[in-house]
């Protein structure tokens, strides 16, 4: 068999494994590199050939643990390394690695073989599962979102509380993640606490902890989530709705860093980094004496404000990418993108939800479309009509638009109390709350229960 | 590459056994070398004492660094860099005299310089 023909048959029969599959000389250069190895890098096989593999590959472990270098160092092969590779879009992959020994047929060793699977699908799912996200979520390369990532740095390295403005839907959650997973802290808990979703009571036994017997039901010793978080971050989400007393209570945590469990007289010192947001705005709310003035400034040492998504529309196209992307993984589905008229419709819509509302917009558009790109048929009906008004060419409201517009009215009427706008609308609480959160209509603040969809 | 006049530019080179480091999130070392108009006026070798790629990213701020010369480098973490205000010439390949020799002469865009892959790419 010719040198050719031998190695066409081996190209054939590497490219039938689903894995990547690359080998190299002694001297680490390419010599072999399969399809999936080409749709993993994103590098195609003519590229690859003949380069060193570290330029090819540009693995984490390149430059101190190279799993190849080891095989050859000890003649043993590698099983289930781990590593991430940065493909050429530079997408950050994670891939398992193995390897081995090529010898010929007198037994001298004439390079190697490395083969990788890659893992981004499993790492989303356990992304999701986890609420593990960290800033490489955070995407975006708009001048409002590069004066964020300028302090993001310095930030994440100091210990001083940041409190996070923004509106519903802005990723305020993602930059206190991001925060904590940049700092020196990150080897510790990150606790998120909805400081709105409780009863100032529960929320009290939640924050603090409380002794076996220091009410009705406390049967035993529960730890708050303060002294859970020791060492590490606690994030207090809505911290604009907190009760006057419990104002006073967070107060003298964060000047004393002492926690006091309900029913003990003895305080524990707790170690912890502070990050408050809220979609309020803060400073309104001391002006008009529902905020602490001295809480305040405690918890805004250093203030981020994140932009609505319709404030760096630039960062859109970015955005749809990174989602598409997502939920490929997620649902392994081979989605390519958008279509040119959902990107058109996506740039100039408003998004009230911000990415959230982004984000619900293109799994909404997974759910519909079952291959190749995202039709303007897969949109949500209030973004497939011209101008996504919600106006139909004769200028009347159609059935979507009136919904949404009852909807709000009755609660500006009910001046934000879902409760009360349901019973006037004939329907139940749940399905307000379903179809706030499917209009995205922004609830009043009047209720004080603070803005939400 | 020539600044205006008189002004000294600092550039970083992700740096691994003489040759331009595959990976920047991954780098352990970066050449650093000041240059006046044209000519290199100094060079060292600094290690980061971090694996953190945000750790690093500060490192070269507090370093004064102008530009950074590196191999693949990932989406995020190049944002981060070039949100300090430095410049990130990304998906270069070669020995690490050669590429110096090639940025002061303003030769770096030869394809022999360049990753495999980096053409079709915008990072």
């Amino acid at each position: 068999m010719g040198q050719d023909e031998h190695s066409r048959q081996r190209d054939v029969i590497l490219d039938s494994v689903n894995e990547g599959v690359f080998t190299v000389g002694p001297d680490f250069h390419i010599t072999a590199f399969n399809r999936a190895a080409e749709r993993i890098t994103g590098i195609s096989r003519q590229e690859a050939i003949g380069k060193a593999c570290c330029d090819v590959f540009h693995a984490s472990i390149c430059e101190r643990e190279c799993a190849l270098r080891r095989t050859f160092h000890t003649g043993r092969p590698v099983f289930n390394a781990t590593a991430q590779i940065i493909n050429n879009q530079g997408q950050r992959v994670p891939i398992r690695i193995s390897t081995a020994i090529l010898k010929d047929d007198r037994g001298s060793v004439i390079g190697g073989v490395e083969s990788f699977q890659d893992l981004s699908q499993v790492e989303q799912l356990q992304k999701e599962l986890e609420s593990r996200y960290t800033f490489e979520d955070i995407v975006g390369r708009s001048n409002a979102m590069m004066q964020l990532f300028k302090m993001l740095p310095q930030v994440a390295d100091s210990a001083s509380t940041v409190l996070i403005e923004g509106a519903s839907g802005t990723g305020k959650e993602l930059f206190a993640r991001a925060i904590h997973n940049l700092s020196p802290r990150r080897r510790r808990r990150f606790v998120a606490v909805n400081c709105a979703a409780l009863p100032d009571t529960l929320l009290e036994s939640e924050l603090f902890g409380h002794k076996a017997g220091a009410f009705t039901d406390a049967r035993r010793d529960k730890t708050g989530r303060f002294e859970w978080a020791d060492g590490g971050t606690i994030f207090l989400d809505e911290i604009g709705d907190i009760s006057p007393a419990m104002q006073v209570r967070l107060l003298r945590v964060l000047q004393d860093h002492m926690v006091e469990p309900l029913g003990t007289l003895q305080p524990k010192a707790v170690d912890i980094r502070v990050v408050a947001a809220t979609n309020k705005d803060l400073a309104q709310l001391v002006r008009a004496g529902n905020f602490r003035e001295d809480l305040y400034y405690r918890i805004r040492v250093i203030h981020m404000l994140l932009p609505p998504l319709k404030d760096r529309r630039e960062d859109i196209p970015l955005l749809i990418d990174h989602l598409v992307g997502k939920f490929n993984r997620l649902q392994g589905k081979d989605i390519a993108g958008v279509s040119g008229d959902v990107a058109a419709r996506l740039m100039t819509y408003d998004f009230p939800g911000n990415v959230r509302e982004l984000e619900n917009i293109i799994e909404q558009a997974f759910v519909l479309c079952r291959g190749g790109i995202i039709e303007l048929r897969h949109l949500p009906p209030e973004l497939r009509a011209l101008g996504a008004t919600g106006l139909t060419p004769s200028g009347s409201m159609n059935l979507n638009a009136m919904e949404k517009h009852f909807i709000a009215e009755s609660l500006r009427i009910c001046q934000g109390n879902r409760k009360k706008a349901a019973k006037e609308l004939g329907i139940d609480v749940a399905t307000l709350y379903r179809k706030i959160k499917a209009h995205a209509i922004e609830v009043p603040e009047a209720d004080g229960r603070g803005r939400r969809r | 590459m020539i600044g205006p006049e008189g002004a000294i530019i600092k550039v970083a080179f992700a740096t691994w056994n003489n040759r331009i480091a595959p990976q920047f999130d991954a780098a352990g070392h970066v050449c650093l070398v000041e240059t006046k108009m044209g000519a290199i006026i100094h060079a060292h070798l600094e290690a980061f004492r971090t694996k953190l790629p945000v750790k690093k990213v500060c490192r070269l701020v507090e370093l004064g660094v102008d530009t950074l010369v590196c191999g693949a480098i990932s989406r995020p973490v190049q944002a981060l860099v070039e949100a300090q205000g430095i410049r990130v010439v990304a998906l270069v390949a070669g020995e690490l005299s050669e590429v110096i020799n090639a940025w002061i002469k303003g030769g770096l865009d030869e394809s022999h310089f360049t990753m495999p892959g980096s053409r079709d790419t915008e990072w």
